[in-house]
């Protein structure tokens, strides 16, 4: 996406945004996967975890809302353009002035958002059913991270769904990718525990960085030049998925108006 | 200036024939079409199923890339400059897709109106007086899924309206509608025309096209066969004269026989519930009845009536029958 | 005997039609992804937890937990899909106009997927051994494919019960994936049973695979048959117990139907 497109369409990007939430609120698909099972997930790790003190109860309320927030975006944010489709509405957006891509933006924006409800479940099923007490280590710094790595999420979803679209072979493979980046990304256990040869794959996850920064400023004191250098890394991913997304949006519109795939029929 | 110009238009579809032995075939969807509308003008486009009305349509609007030819909507190119078209149309698809059940209406129109770029104070005004012109006033809080086809269609001119667009696109846009739903709907566009708009509408109802279309290109088989406004369609036929047959059963062989007949110049059937109405088209005029009559002898025979010709007619003897 | 073989045929076909259908949409590659690639990445992610909590020498515990875990995947899923299947098809009336023995059809819908199911595990297990360092050197293999395949024909018998349930709800993903999930709490897949609090070890106890799971970590570390057989023998009440239940609301959901003309729209 053009960059400047953020600016001069911000108006429209919250509107979708709000518009997008409305209708996502009664969904049972959507709900599952943004309350129940990071709830399930919270559960089971703060089971598994119990013996390593009450100070791991913070890292998995930040973990377990990670993986909520990677579920929504590879399986809604995954499906944005191709449930337009289904609905019949994509045509309309297509034919509209305001650029397709900032309209996924927009929807991006507002998963990403909601998604944020799994890291508030998990919090209150902590410190309410298992009674901890919950404390962020760096409050400041853990609201600015959670910012940038909302942001990185959004654009990092920018560049999945036009490729869900265009490759289907691509995308018989959604299922399976929920698991590997809640284990390459670190959202539950460092990464150190995984053999050598995975961890470039973690560093080229914009989810890593979000993990390995949320972490440090939630139940670590973090020494800020990590924290900051997390930061660039999401910002640097964020602007290269933009650009990415940019071309591959314009490779499947053209594609779409010539095959005809704009509507199901 | 002109509001749409087309030049030699064509849309080719690769369609993929056969599982084991994959060959592509070719079909022009639309085949070398070129006509123009003026602005204000209402210009309807005619045709049977899968004439290439749609595909016109899709190329017009955007939304599909023209194979070869090219066309031009409010004086921009409908691929070079794409956006620049998109500002300045409306479009409707018939049917009752392409609407967030989940939302409001108005959160419907408040959605595209910010997908059009419309000042949000603007559209404060606007989306209450599109849905009481559409009919819809004081059903905005209500969700889309709920409401009744007719008023999913209505809500999307109220759509189409909200960036108060100069040319607008129906194509098939009282499809599936009741009678009753379908006269308010001609009732709105006749309001459309009335403010000026430029509308290319798409159709297969005769009547519709003849009370409101300024011009008809009628099209067949990806190409227009015929260009008029619907009094000078009508002189195609206004030799001729129309003979109503109304029969119980009659039977393709019947029927075959009728259509050789040497004063039969067209000859089209409708099915309604067992009866079956025969047309026949014929210079003839009330003189070709007895004739008729013996070719139908041993079936039961209705109602038979003679009638000028009406715009139907022209398009049957022009598009060839059967329609 | 013509009875039998009647019945049998109509067994066969149940068990071949509903996963034909099931899977007539899915090429070579979607199962690989879903069948073989979901539930080694699941088993992997939860393997890695448990060993960053109680340590590396504990992963034999998650391992074998969670491979027989992936019974569900085909025990739910699978089956809660090729019952429901017929009502998103609409051909439930068809079904339920026939003279055909309800009972085997309503069983033959489960037949594939325990046998799928014990694949998955078998394929999960060999992964373990390779990658994981999961020892069965001291393992009764036979009486732990034997303790595979009664776990998974447990797990169905749930799956029936809720492929039942999915025809009275609009949402059965959400469901199914809600009892997916929980089975990875209360089998103890994950964690010690005797650490949960009591209302959740009562439950845990109620449902299939906690036996199972049970019985084969008892296998891997030396257990032999005999050890394990009162496990073994609960798993296959537990499994039959829901079968039947799924069954009965099969046949009182029948009746209710035709009773009230609601076949079409169910």
């Amino acid at each position: 996406m053009n960059y400047s497109n953020l600016f001069k369409y911000w108006r429209t990007v919250l509107v979708v945004a709000e518009m997008s939430i409305r209708m996502q609120m009664n969904d049972a698909f959507v709900l599952f996967a943004i309350v129940f099972q990071p709830m399930i997930i919270a559960i089971l790790a703060l089971f598994m975890l119990q013996g390593k003190g009450a100070d791991y109860a913070m890292f998995v309320v930040v973990g377990s809302g990670l993986t909520g927030l990677w579920s929504s975006l590879l399986f809604v944010s995954g499906n944005s353009i191709n449930v337009e489709r289904w609905t019949g509405t994509l045509e309309s957006l297509v034919g509209m002035p305001t650029p397709f891509d900032v309209i996924v933006f927009g929807k991006n924006l507002a998963n990403v958002f909601q998604s944020l409800l799994s890291m508030v479940v998990s919090y209150f099923l902590a410190a309410l059913l298992f009674g901890y007490s919950l404390t962020l280590t760096q409050p400041l710094l853990f609201f600015v991270t959670l910012l940038l790595s909302m942001f990185a999420f959004i654009c990092f979803g920018l560049t999945i769904a036009p490729v869900f679209v265009m490759y289907r072979s691509v995308q018989q493979w959604q299922n399976a990718m929920e698991f590997p980046v809640y284990i390459l990304c670190g959202f539950l256990f460092p990464i150190a525990l995984l053999p050598n040869w995975s961890t470039p794959i973690s560093y080229l996850l914009p989810p890593y960085w979000a993990a390995i920064a949320l972490h440090g400023t939630s139940t670590a004191v973090m020494p800020f030049e990590q924290i900051a250098f997390a930061w660039g890394m999401m910002l640097i991913f964020s602007l290269v998925d933009l650009v990415i997304a940019s071309q591959l949006f314009k490779i499947m519109l053209y594609k779409a108006r010539v095959d005809a795939t704009l509507d199901v029929d | 200036m002109n509001a749409i110009e087309i030049n030699h238009l064509r849309r080719i579809f690769r369609a993929q024939i056969g599982v084991f032995n994959r060959s592509i075939k070719e079909v022009f969807a639309v085949d070398d079409i070129s006509f123009e509308v003026q602005q204000g003008e209402l210009f309807g486009l005619l045709g049977p199923n899968g004439a290439g009305k749609t595909t016109t349509v899709k190329m017009l609007t955007t939304l599909l890339i023209p194979s070869l030819g090219s066309a031009r909507v409010g004086g921009f190119d409908v691929v070079k400059q794409a956006n620049e078209v998109r500002k300045r149309i409306g479009f409707i698809f018939g049917g009752e897709r392409g609407l967030y059940w989940r939302l409001s209406g108005d959160d419907n129109l408040r959605y595209f109106a910010s997908l059009y770029g419309v000042d949000p104070e603007v559209s404060k005004k606007r989306i209450p007086y599109l849905m009481e012109m559409v009919g819809l006033k004081g059903r905005g809080n209500e969700r889309v899924g709920g409401y009744s086809r007719g008023m999913k269609q209505r809500l999307h001119v109220a759509r189409t309206l909200l960036h108060d667009p100069d040319i607008l696109f129906l194509d098939e846009p009282t499809i599936g509608l009741d009678p009753v739903g379908a006269r308010e709907f001609r009732n709105v566009i006749l309001d459309l025309q009335s403010q000026k708009k430029t509308i290319l509408l798409t159709t297969h109802y005769m009547f519709e096209a003849d009370a409101l279309s300024d011009r008809i290109a009628i099209i067949n088989k990806g190409s227009v066969i015929a260009l008029d406004t619907p009094s000078g369609l009508k002189k195609h036929v206004s030799d001729l004269s129309v003979v109503e047959v109304e029969t119980f059963g009659a039977s393709e062989i019947v029927i075959e026989k009728l259509r050789a007949l040497p004063f039969v110049d067209a000859l089209s059937v409708e099915d309604r519930d067992q009866k079956q109405m025969i047309l026949i088209q014929t210079e003839r005029g009330a003189e070709a009845v007895p004739d008729v009559i013996s070719a139908l002898e041993g079936q039961r025979v209705g109602r038979v009536i003679v009638r000028e010709p009406t715009l139907e007619d022209a398009y049957v003897r022009l598009v060839g029958g059967g329609a | 005997m013509r009875t039998i073989r009647k019945n049998f045929r109509l067994f066969w076909q149940g068990t071949l039609l509903s996963y034909r259908a099931l899977f007539a949409w899915l090429r070579p590659v979607t199962y690989m992804a879903s069948k073989i690639f979901m539930p080694l990445a699941q088993m992997f992610f939860f393997v890695f937890l448990g060993t960053y909590a109680s340590g590396k020498d504990t992963s034999d515990f998650y391992v074998i937990g969670n491979a027989i875990q992936i019974t569900s995947i085909s025990g739910i899923f699978g089956v809660t899909m090729s019952v429901g299947g017929d009502r998103d098809a609409g051909t439930l009336p068809y079904l339920f106009g026939t003279p055909a023995n309800r009972f085997m059809i309503f069983f033959g819908r489960a037949f594939m997927h325990v046998i799928d199911g014990a694949i998955g595990v078998v394929i999960a297990l060999t992964w373990g051994v390779l990658l994981m360092g999961l020892d069965l050197s001291h393992t009764d293999l036979p009486a732990l494919g034997l303790t595979i395949l009664i776990t998974t024909f447990s797990t169905c018998g749930l799956g029936l019960l809720m492929g039942c349930l999915s025809l009275l709800t609009a949402n059965v993903m959400f469901v199914n994936n809600f009892v997916y999930f929980s089975l990875l709490i209360f089998s103890g897949a994950n964690v010690q049973i005797s650490t949960l609090p009591v209302w959740m070890q009562i439950v845990s106890s109620i449902l299939p695979l906690t036996r199972g799971i049970a019985a084969s970590r008892a296998l891997a570390a030396g257990a032999s048959l005999t050890d394990i057989s009162v496990l073994l023998i609960s798993e296959i009440g537990i499994g039959l117990t829901y079968g039947f239940l799924g069954y009965f609301l099969f046949s009182w959901f029948e009746i209710q139907a035709k009773r009230k003309g609601t076949l079409e729209t169910v």
